[in-house]
């Protein structure tokens, strides 16, 4: 287990401020934040190579707020790798494992073993990064602090990579506490996600609910949010539609009209009427030729003003009533409703996708 | 025709280096080498000034090291003006600094006294020679011994410690092997500072008399000609610690 309570720590003139979130015994934490929010300085606090100035750091119940690093049984990879040049790679991973065959095991779960007789300089970034994950795993941590170890890798070694590691960390049951910039990584790994921002954790819990209910509009847009409206949030109470879920229910929560610019659409939440941000995930907008008679609360004609492919999915950027909506769709529905520059479309989303902050 | 200016310039600052010392090898090394073999004063004054500058240069690592280790990781209240204290001895002029070190080490201070009391006698012996060395030389080896630290960066230790090295082994480990080139070419330079350190030594300790001290005492005794061959010796000695800083850069 992973526990801060209240820690502090500062680096120059940077400062972590209390910093408290639980991470469980064999869980996987995921640490996302703008450049510069402290991330870095967050993993080598837990490690101990930065001291905390005050506030606790309890690692598998133990209280190691000051214990020396090399007493706290865990290990830290970092996104530029740090092996150490003056050694081969074999002598990296066997630099803290307990035995000669600890580092074969780990080298061969992370397909190093043919670089033992590598210099360090002769490594390409990529292999210098599995170096470094085989190097820490060699030593056995029982906490595993990771700080983007995957991003000097290619896309198919980056999912070899990831697999693997995920094998260890179940097979080991170790607790990890990974850095990410890749929010689909987050989502995939982490048990917990903790958002970082300027040293203090602005936002933590399940990764789907920080993704999809972000607590400012500055961490909408800093996690990818295509949709992030300024305007006025208005409770309408009385005046609310009889809306009911698909179990035919009410919902708990109150109906909001929500304007920006000359567009009004429904959202649901509990919110003082006034200035508010609306945040809706392109993947919750859809697009169709005719307004739908579903349960679609928020409906608006317009025009397509661009068509971005971007992956698996495209980005259709939709203009209605001099708003721009965004909504990611397969390239089948670009081909199925022809979707095209200039076209005139609907583009729909629920009041229960539509998050306010 | 600016180039040209420049390229004029740059010739005449070369000349004005390169000529003196080609004029002092060129008039004097030949019987400088010579007087290796027949001038047993010269010889027993090389040996000394090789013995007491290699010495100083041994104690400025012991104590100059941790300084220089401690300066390049950590920030601290008066790390500024711990720094300033090291350069100082750089900016004294160095008979002052004799006189400074004679005011503390000298037989009539207390320090002094109790260290003759106790058998080590500073000026006037080998001893007053290394202290003054250690003086002027060691801030060289310090600032240039900090800067190989500050270029090793401090998560190779970081990551050491995780995997289980104390501070000390992950210095030993990992530091000190990524700084060694550095630190050898500060010790190189603090050494060869120390075998051309002339006016500390000569106000700690005139007798017995080091290199630079011989060439000077036979210059004011009897003249250019004789003060030649040891100066001489004394230019051929100084190429040998700058050969061995060329030949760690280019490794």
């Amino acid at each position: 287990m992973i526990s801060l309570r209240l820690v502090n720590s500062r680096v120059g003139h940077f400062r972590l401020t209390d910093i408290t979130f639980d991470v469980a015994d064999g869980g996987y934490g995921v640490v996302i934040g703008p450049a510069g929010a402290g991330k870095t300085t967050l993993l080598e606090t837990i490690a101990g190579v930065t001291r905390a100035t005050s506030g606790q750091i309890i690692l598998r119940g133990e209280d190691m707020t000051t214990v020396a690093p090399e007493r706290r049984r865990l290990g830290i990879v970092y996104q530029h790798a740090y092996l150490f040049p003056h050694l081969t790679v074999r002598e990296n991973v066997e630099y803290g494992a307990a035995s000669a065959a600890d580092a074969e095991d780990a080298a061969d779960r992370f397909g190093v073993e043919g670089l033992f007789d590598r210099a360090v300089e002769s490594l390409s970034g990529g292999e210098r990064q599995l170096v470094a994950i085989a190097r820490a795993i060699a030593a056995k941590p029982e906490v595993l602090l990771l700080d983007e170890p995957f991003s000097a890798l290619d896309p198919r070694t980056r999912g070899e990579t990831r697999r693997q590691l995920r094998a260890t960390y179940f097979e080991r049951g170790f607790t990890v506490l990974q850095v990410t910039h890749d929010f689909a990584e987050a989502g995939v790994l982490g048990d917990v996600a903790i958002v970082l921002d300027r040293g203090r954790v602005v936002q933590k819990g399940d990764p789907a609910d920080v993704f999809h209910r972000p607590v400012s509009p500055y961490l909408a847009v800093f996690l990818g949010v295509e949709n992030v409206f300024a305007g006025t949030a208005r409770p309408i109470r009385a005046e609310a539609p009889d809306w009911r879920d698909a179990a035919g229910d009410q919902f708990a929560e109150l109906p909001v009209a929500f304007t920006t610019g000359a567009l009004t659409f429904y959202a649901l939440g509990d919110v003082v009427p006034g200035p508010a941000h609306a945040v809706i995930r392109a993947e919750e907008v859809s697009l169709s030729v005719e307004p739908s008679m579903s349960s679609m609360q928020n409906q608006f004609r317009g025009r397509i003003v661009e068509i971005v492919p971007a992956g698996a999915l495209s980005k259709v950027t939709v203009e209605a009533s001099g708003t721009s909506i965004v909504a990611a769709v397969t390239a089948r529905s670009v081909r199925e409703l022809s979707l095209d520059v200039g076209r005139e479309i609907v583009a729909g989303f629920k009041a229960t996708a539509v998050h306010l902050c | 025709m600016a180039s040209v200016i420049v390229a004029i310039v740059a010739s005449l600052f070369l000349l004005f280096i390169v000529g003196p010392v080609a004029g002092l090898v060129g008039s004097g090394g030949g019987r400088g080498l010579a007087s290796l073999v027949s001038d047993s004063e010269l010889r027993q004054s090389l040996s000394l000034t090789a013995l007491t500058a290699t010495t100083a240069t041994f104690l400025g690592i012991l104590g100059g090291t941790p300084i220089a280790y401690v300066l390049a990781r950590r920030t601290f209240r008066g790390k500024a003006l711990l720094a300033a204290i090291m350069d100082l001895p750089l900016v004294i002029p160095h008979p002052v600094a004799g006189i400074a070190l004679l005011l503390v080490l000298g037989r009539g201070t207390t320090l002094g006294s109790a260290l003759y009391a106790a058998g080590l006698r500073v000026a006037g012996s080998p001893t007053g020679i290394i202290c003054a060395m250690l003086f002027v030389s060691a801030p060289l080896y310090v600032s240039a011994a900090r800067e190989s630290f500050a270029r090793v960066d401090a998560r190779f230790e970081a990551v050491a410690r995780t995997l289980g090295d104390d501070a000390w082994r992950a210095f030993r480990r990992v530091t000190l092997p990524l700084s060694a080139r550095g630190l050898t070419a500060a010790a190189i330079v603090m050494w060869a500072r120390a075998v051309s350190e002339f006016g500390a030594i000569v106000i700690l300790t005139y007798n017995p008399k080091v290199a630079s001290v011989l060439s000077y005492d036979r210059f004011t005794a009897f003249g250019l000609q004789e003060a030649l061959p040891v100066a001489a010796v004394l230019v051929l000695l100084a190429l040998v610690p700058l050969a061995a800083l060329r030949a760690l850069r280019k490794e």
